[in-house]
C-alpha cells in the first residue's frame, strides 16, 4: 500500500495531493489510537519518537504537500474528524482512553476560545480556567434545578461571556503586561471566591448528573448492532462537535473582515485606529467569543467529570490552557490539538514513574519549545484566497 | 523524498500492528493503589505508596501463594477531577480486581460513583470523611481506617480532662475541617469545654495572621486545628511568631513525620489523635516497622502507611481465597470479620466501614510522636502549654 501511495505522489497532481493528505490523515490517526491504547513504558517511547521523526520529515515534505491540505479545507476536515471518529471506534469499550480523548476535545474548544483572543486580537487572558470554571458552576447550579441540559450548556458560555465583560473596562485600558495581570488577578479572585463560598461547595466542590439531551442519557452505556460501546462515546461525539464546530466558526471569524480587524489591532493598535478600525469594539468581541467558547467546554466537562472543585480551575489550570495555545503556535488553531494532546495525556501517561512524572513532562516541553520556538505549528501569513498556496 | 514517506509509514504500521491488544504471559493478578504522589501531601501519599507495595512484595515472597501480584501505582494529585481520571483508568482496566485507595477525602468523595459504575472492589486507606461509606450503599466501597467521629469524642474526653477551658477552633473548610469542626464542638460543648471562636480558612491559604492575631486576642486555654498537614505547619509556626502561647492540637491531619520536620522544635508538645491501634505497640506492627526499614524506602510510612499495608493484604488475601474475580471479592469482602491485621482486627459493617474500636492520642516529644499515655506529659515529668 504504502508503495503504490508513494509512486503515485511522483505524478504530482491535485488528486493524489488528497491521496497524500488521506494517508497522512490515516498515519496521525494510527498514531493517536495506539497513544491512547498503550499503557507500556517501551511502546509509549516508540510512539514519541515516531512523532518526533515523523514531524521533522513532514516539516521538510511541507513546502510541496501543503496544497494537499489548503486546497480543499472541506475535504481536509472531513478527514481529520473522519480519523478521530474511526480512533473513537476502535477504542469504543475501553473508558478510559475515550475520557482523555474527551478531555482534549474539550480543552482544545477552551484554547480555540483563548486562541481567538491571544493569537488573533492579542488580549493576554491568563484568566482561561476562570471561564471554563464559570461554566462549570453554572451547569452544576442550573442542572440541579432542573434546566433541559442543552439550555445548560449553552447558559455556561453565555455567563462566561457575561462574567466576563466585567473584566472588559479593565482590559480595555491595559495593555501588554498590565493587561495580562488584570486576568491574573480575576483568575485567582475566582478561585478564591469559590473556596469560601459554601452556596457553591466550597473548597469541597459540587456533584453532577450526567448529560441527558432530549431524553438519551449519556451516562448509559450504548449498545448498537449487537456491540456495547462505552458510555463515554457520547460524551465522545459531543465533543467532537462542539471541537469542530469551534474550529470551524474560528476559522470562519479569521477569515472575515472582523478576523483583518483583529489582526490589525494586534499588530499595532494605533495604526489601526487610524485606518479607522474600532480598536474597542475588536477587543471586546474577540474577549466575548473567546470566555463564550471556554464557557460551553467548561459546562460540558463538569457533567461529564460528574464532580467539580475549585482546585480544577486555579490559575495553574489557566496556565496549562495558556500553554496550550502557546506550545501549539499562537493564533494557528490546528496546533491546538497535538499541544493539547502533550499537556493533556502525557502527564496521565507517565503515571508509571509516579512522582517523577512532572519532571519528566516539563523537560518535554522545554525541548519541544528549544526545537519549535514558535510552537509546533506556527501561524502563517493569512491568504487572502484559499488554496492560492501564499 | 519517496523513501522518507514510504519509511515514514512502515514506521507507523509496523507499530500499530506490533501493539495489538495481547494478554500477558504470566500468571498475575492487578491490583491498584491510589494516593497523592505529587503535591502538598505527597509524602503521606508515597508513604502509602511505599506501605502498599511492602505488602505486595511480602506476599510475593511467600512461596504457599497461589497468585504473584502485580501492584499498579496511581497518582491522584489530591485534585478531585485528576482522581475522577485515574479511577476510570484503574475501573475501566479488567485486569485490575481491587484497589487501595485515596488518602484525601475530597478526591475520595469524588471517585466513589466511578468505582460504583465500574464495579471496582476498593479500600480507603487514610481519607476520613465519614459520608465516603455512610453517604451511600455502594458495596464497592470500604474502608479500613476509622472515621472522623470517634477521634474527636477521645480528643475532647482527653483535653478537657486535663483541665483546659477555653479553645479556638482554626479549620479548613474542606469537608474534612468541616466535618472535625462539627464534631469537635459537639463533644467538648458536651464535655464541658467553651469554643471561644470558629475560623475557617482555605485548603492552601499562606498568611493566617489577620487570624491569629484576633486569637491571641481572645487567648484560649487551647488551639485546635483541623487540617492536613501543610497548613497545620503553617498555622503553627505563624502562632509563634505572634507569641501565642496557647497549647496546640490537632486532628489525625497532622499526624506525619513530615509535621515535625518542618517544624522543628516548634512541634514539641502537640496533641494530636489518629483512629486505631499505636502501630508500635502491636506484635504485628513491629514487624511491619522492621520489614519497612529492612526494604530501605526513600520515604517513612508516615502514619497511614499501616493501614494501606492491612488494605492491600486484605485485598490479597481475599483474592486467594476467592479468585480474581471482582464480584466475588465485593461479596467476600462484605463478609471480613475480626480480620487480623497490625492496627487491630478489622471488620466491616453494612457500608463497608472498619468499626474501629481503638483512637490512639499522640504528642510530640524529642522530635517524635509518641503515644500519650506513655510520654513523659502524662507521666508529670514535662508540662504542656498552661502548665496542664
Amino acid at each position: 500500500m504504502t508503495g503504490t501511495a508513494a509512486s503515485r505522489v511522483a505524478v504530482h497532481s491535485q488528486r493524489t495531493d488528497l491521496v497524500v493528505a488521506a494517508v497522512a490523515v490515516a498515519a496521525i490517526g494510527a498514531w493517536l489510537w495506539a497513544f491512547l491504547a498503550t499503557d507500556r513504558v517501551g511502546v509509549l517511547a516508540t510512539l514519541l519518537a515516531v512523532a518526533a521523526v515523523a514531524f521533522v520529515l513532514a516539516q521538510r515534505l511541507a513546502p510541496r504537500y501543503r496544497r494537499a491540505l489548503t486546497a480543499r479545507p472541506r475535504a481536509a476536515t472531513s478527514l481529520v474528524v473522519l480519523a478521530v471518529c474511526a480512533v473513537a471506534v476502535a477504542l469504543r469499550d475501553q473508558p478510559y482512553p475515550l475520557l482523555m480523548l474527551c478531555t482534549v476535545l474539550l480543552f482544545v474548544v477552551a484554547c480555540v476560545g483563548l486562541d481567538i483572543q491571544i493569537g488573533h486580537c492579542g488580549i493576554v487572558n491568563f484568566a482561561g480556567a476562570a471561564f471554563f470554571g464559570t461554566g462549570a458552576y453554572t451547569a452544576a447550579v442550573l442542572a440541579a434545578r432542573g434546566v433541559p441540559h442543552i439550555a445548560v450548556i449553552a447558559a455556561g458560555g453565555v455567563v462566561a461571556a457575561l462574567v466576563g465583560s466585567l473584566l472588559i473596562l479593565p482590559v480595555l485600558r491595559t495593555r501588554g503586561y498590565y493587561a495580562a495581570l488584570v486576568t491574573i488577578a480575576f483568575g485567582i479572585l475566582f478561585s478564591t471566591f469559590l473556596e469560601v463560598n459554601d452556596a457553591l461547595g466550597g473548597p469541597q466542590g459540587l456533584k453532577l448528573h450526567g448529560i441527558d439531551l432530549f431524553g438519551w442519557k449519556f451516562n448509559r452505556d450504548v449498545t448498537l448492532g449487537g456491540t456495547t460501546a462505552s458510555f463515554y462515546v457520547n460524551y465522545f461525539v459531543l465533543s467532537l462537535a462542539l471541537a469542530v464546530a469551534a474550529f470551524v466558526f474560528a476559522r470562519r471569524v479569521e477569515r472575515s473582515w472582523l478576523g483583518l480587524a483583529f489582526d490589525a489591532v494586534r499588530l499595532d493598535e494605533i495604526a489601526a485606529a487610524t485606518f479607522g478600525i474600532g480598536v474597542a469594539r475588536a477587543k471586546i468581541v474577540a474577549f466575548t467569543l473567546g470566555n463564550l467558547l471556554c464557557g460551553i467546554a467548561g459546562a460540558v466537562y463538569a457533567m461529564m467529570q460528574g464532580f467539580i472543585a475549585p482546585n480544577n480551575f486555579t490559575f495553574g489550570e489557566s496556565l496549562i490552557l495558556v500553554s496550550i495555545v502557546i506550545l501549539g503556535g499562537i493564533g494557528n488553531p490546528l496546533g491546538i490539538l497535538p499541544a493539547a494532546l502533550i499537556i493533556v495525556v502525557v502527564p496521565q501517561k507517565l503515571q508509571f514513574i509516579q512522582e517523577y512524572r512532572f519532571l519528566l513532562y516539563g523537560v518535554l516541553v522545554v525541548l519541544i519549545l528549544l526545537f519549535r520556538p514558535e510552537g509546533l505549528l506556527p501561524r502563517r501569513i493569512r491568504e487572502y484566497f484559499p488554496g492560492s498556496g501564499a | 523524498m519517496q523513501r522518507y514517506l514510504s519509511f515514514a509509514c512502515a514506521l507507523v504500521l509496523a507499530c500499530a500492528t506490533f501493539l495489538a491488544p495481547g494478554a500477558d504471559a504470566k500468571e498475575t493478578v492487578k491490583i491498584v493503589f491510589i494516593g497523592p504522589l505529587t503535591g502538598g501531601n505527597a509524602a503521606l501519599g508515597l508513604g502509602g505508596r511505599n506501605s502498599a507495595d511492602l505488602a505486595v512484595q511480602l506476599h510475593n515472597a511467600d512461596a504457599k501463594a497461589k497468585y504473584t501480584f502485580d501492584l499498579v501505582k496511581l497518582d491522584d494529585q489530591c485534585k478531585p477531577d485528576i482522581g475522577v481520571q485515574v479511577a476510570t483508568k484503574a475501573g475501566a482496566d479488567s485486569s485490575i480486581i481491587a484497589g487501595v485507595t485515596h488518602y484525601c477525602s475530597a478526591v475520595a468523595i469524588a471517585t466513589v460513583d466511578t468505582y460504583h459504575k465500574f464495579g471496582l472492589p476498593v479500600i480507603v486507606w487514610g481519607a476520613v470523611l465519614p459520608a465516603i461509606t455512610y453517604g451511600n450503599d455502594y458495596p464497592e466501597i470500604h474502608r479500613v481506617n476509622g472515621t472522623m467521629i470517634n477521634q474527636n469524642d477521645v480528643n475532647a474526653k482527653l483535653v478537657t480532662g486535663l483541665g483546659y477551658k477555653t479553645w479556638v477552633i482554626i479549620h479548613d473548610t474542606t469537608d474534612y475541617g468541616k466535618g472535625h469542626d462539627e464534631y469537635f464542638t459537639k463533644y467538648l460543648t458536651q464535655d464541658g469545654g467553651k469554643v471561644l471562636a470558629d475560623f475557617g480558612v482555605g485548603a492552601d491559604q499562606q498568611d493566617f495572621t489577620a487570624i491569629l492575631t484576633k486569637v491571641k486576642e481572645l487567648n484560649p486555654d487551647v488551639v485546635y486545628f483541623g487540617g492536613l498537614t501543610p497548613i497545620g505547619v503553617r498555622v503553627r509556626s505563624q502562632m509563634d511568631k505572634l507569641g501565642i502561647k496557647s497549647q496546640f492540637e490537632g486532628t489525625s491531619g497532622i499526624v506525619s513525620d513530615s509535621y515535625i520536620q518542618a517544624l522543628g522544635p516548634l512541634a514539641e508538645g502537640t496533641i494530636a489523635f489518629i483512629d486505631g491501634a499505636p502501630i508500635e505497640k502491636l506484635p504485628g506492627g513491629k514487624f511491619f516497622l522492621e520489614q519497612y526499614a529492612a526494604h530501605k524506602y526513600a520515604e517513612p510510612p508516615e502514619a497511614y502507611g499501616a493501614y494501606a499495608f492491612v488494605a492491600a493484604n486484605l485485598i490479597m488475601d481475599t483474592i486467594e481465597k476467592v479468585g480474581p474475580n471482582r464480584k466475588a471479592v465485593i461479596a467476600e469482602l462484605a463478609k471480613t470479620k475480626d480480620y487480623p491485621s497490625i492496627v487491630g482486627p478489622v471488620t466491616f459493617d453494612a457500608h463497608g466501614q472498619n468499626i474501629v474500636p481503638i483512637v490512639t492520642a499522640y504528642v510530640v516529644q524529642d522530635g517524635k510522636w509518641v503515644v500519650w499515655h506513655d510520654s513523659d506529659y502524662a507521666k508529670g515529668k514535662r508540662k504542656l502549654a498552661g502548665g496542664k
